[in-house]
């Protein structure tokens, strides 16, 4: 069994910034996979050897990840690859675990961290905060947790190897998703008083925000669509009219 | 206002900064609408403005989900053109209201040139993956899929600032409706947006209520 040493694990933590890099419709972040588990093949193989073209080969097929957990596959692999596994061992624990790193990515950070750093940024910006201040908040909070998944998934991967599924269900994501589901419920609610608070005075505008809140609820994740297509047509009318009033 | 042609080249090379962190590199979410409006804006000498039409932008873009081979909208190149349109504009309802329209088509055409861009990816990569894979192909073909990202993000922002500063002059003096119309629509959009998000991250109705009450007792505290 090889180590990999620190220089290695950094380059490829540095290269995994990128792995959506070449996204494309056939191989998925296959070949980003490849570029970032690179300095370990180079590291472990040589570059004139004829297992390190094989492993490129390998592992530029088809993969797929939650891109901030792409590093758990990416120091696992490379873990397997320096004890010298075979390649189809290698090959299924690639498949069996890129389903579970993309929803667990998915969930963690897009559902749910996301949205809540974002939504205190906005309540920060909408309670009168500098406009700097809200968005070194939400970059700050929101990359803490980016930074920690990438630097701790690597290293999860690298000393875990095969029992890295393990690990992954030992850590503590679900709580994590479930604290941030709770602020950022908690935030939704800060977030649209403090918008509405200059319309208090006006019943107008109260009224016709309590209609768009309960639409809001109501239509869920349509609400974005429906409002676009209601808001261009008011929109074309309110053009169309002001053309013709001109032209009268 | 006009912009000058230095900010004009920043503006385009930050649209590149934000199309890549959308999915090619990095993604620490510079390329979201309220953070890159608001750098738009900063970088015209408005970046209250930018913050707010970036407010506004990103009330839009918070249900978008990036899953797998989805097709989404794009929204940080649109939004760097949005916030520094804005920024220069006169600052009127239906002035934010149109900018902001045209922001949403741009996200869609922004969305679309993803789409494209990876199946371009597909011819770029295929002779360089499976079998035929060599590190040294693989690694200049992946780091041009980048460059090319880069380069589609900074045409975005170029072109959408064309776009909306058109908009802008031409088509927001035949608004028709007068402007409390377009400031009724935009107060009422957000909120309706934001309650949106709740079934996303997690329909938690008695967190969202306690929200409102800390919201209320804030201005109460502050005044």
């Amino acid at each position: 069994m090889k180590e990999i040493p620190w220089g290695v694990r950094m380059r490829m933590l540095l290269r995994s910034f990128s792995v959506q890099g070449s996204w494309n419709y056939e191989t998925l972040v296959g070949a980003g996979f490849a570029f970032t588990i690179l300095p370990a093949l180079r590291y472990l193989y040589g570059t004139g050897d004829e297992r390190f073209e094989s492993a490129v080969a390998r592992h530029s097929e088809l993969f797929n990840s939650h891109p901030y957990f792409a590093t758990v596959a990416v120091g696992a692999v490379s873990r397997l690859e320096a004890d010298a596994a075979e390649p189809i061992v290698i090959q299924r624990f690639k498949t069996a675990l890129r389903g579970s790193l993309g929803s667990m990515g998915d969930r963690l950070f897009w559902s749910t961290w996301r949205p809540m750093s974002m939504l205190l940024a906005l309540a920060l910006f909408l309670a009168g905060a500098a406009w700097w201040i809200a968005v070194v908040t939400f970059l700050l909070v929101y990359n803490t947790l980016h930074l920690l998944v990438r630097v701790r998934g690597l290293r999860m991967g690298t000393e875990s190897g095969l029992q890295v599924g393990r690990m992954l269900r030992e850590a503590p994501l679900q709580t994590v998703i479930d604290q941030a589901s709770r602020a950022a419920c908690l935030l939704v609610g800060i977030a649209i008083v403090l918008w509405g608070a200059p319309y208090f005075s006006d019943p107008v505008a109260g009224l016709l925000m309590g209609a768009a809140i309960l639409f809001g609820f109501s239509v869920g994740l349509r609400t974005r669509r429906l409002l676009i297509t209601i808001m261009a047509g008011i929109t074309a009318l309110a053009l169309a009219y002001g053309i013709i009033a001109n032209g009268a | 206002m006009p912009i000058d042609p230095l900010t004009v080249l920043f503006l385009t090379l930050l649209g590149g900064a934000v199309a890549v962190d959308g999915t090619s590199f990095g993604q620490f979410m510079i390329s979201r609408p309220f953070v890159a409006a608001t750098i738009g804006g900063f970088m015209v000498g408005a970046p209250f403005h930018g913050a707010t039409i970036g407010l506004i932008l990103e009330a839009f873009h918070l249900t978008v989900l990036p899953v797998g081979a989805a097709r989404y909208p794009e929204g940080g190149p649109a939004a760097v053109a949005g916030g520094a349109v804005y920024g220069i504009s006169d600052v009127t309802p239906s002035a934010l209201l149109l900018t902001v329209l045209g922001a949403l088509l741009l996200e869609w055409v922004g969305g679309e040139t993803v789409r494209m861009m990876r199946h371009g990816n597909v011819k770029l990569i295929s002779d360089d993956h499976g079998p035929r894979a060599t590190a040294r192909g693989l690694e200049r073909r992946h780091l041009a899929a980048v460059g090319v990202d880069f380069l589609r993000g900074m045409f975005l922002v170029a072109a959408g600032m064309l776009l909306l500063r058109g908009v802008d002059l031409f088509m927001t003096p035949l608004w028709g409706f007068g402007e409390e119309l377009p400031r009724l629509m935009i107060v009422a959009a957000v909120p309706a947006l934001l309650a949106s998000t709740l079934r996303m991250v997690g329909w938690r109705m008695w967190f969202a209520a306690a929200g409102a009450i800390t919201g209320v007792s804030l201005l109460l505290l502050v005044g």
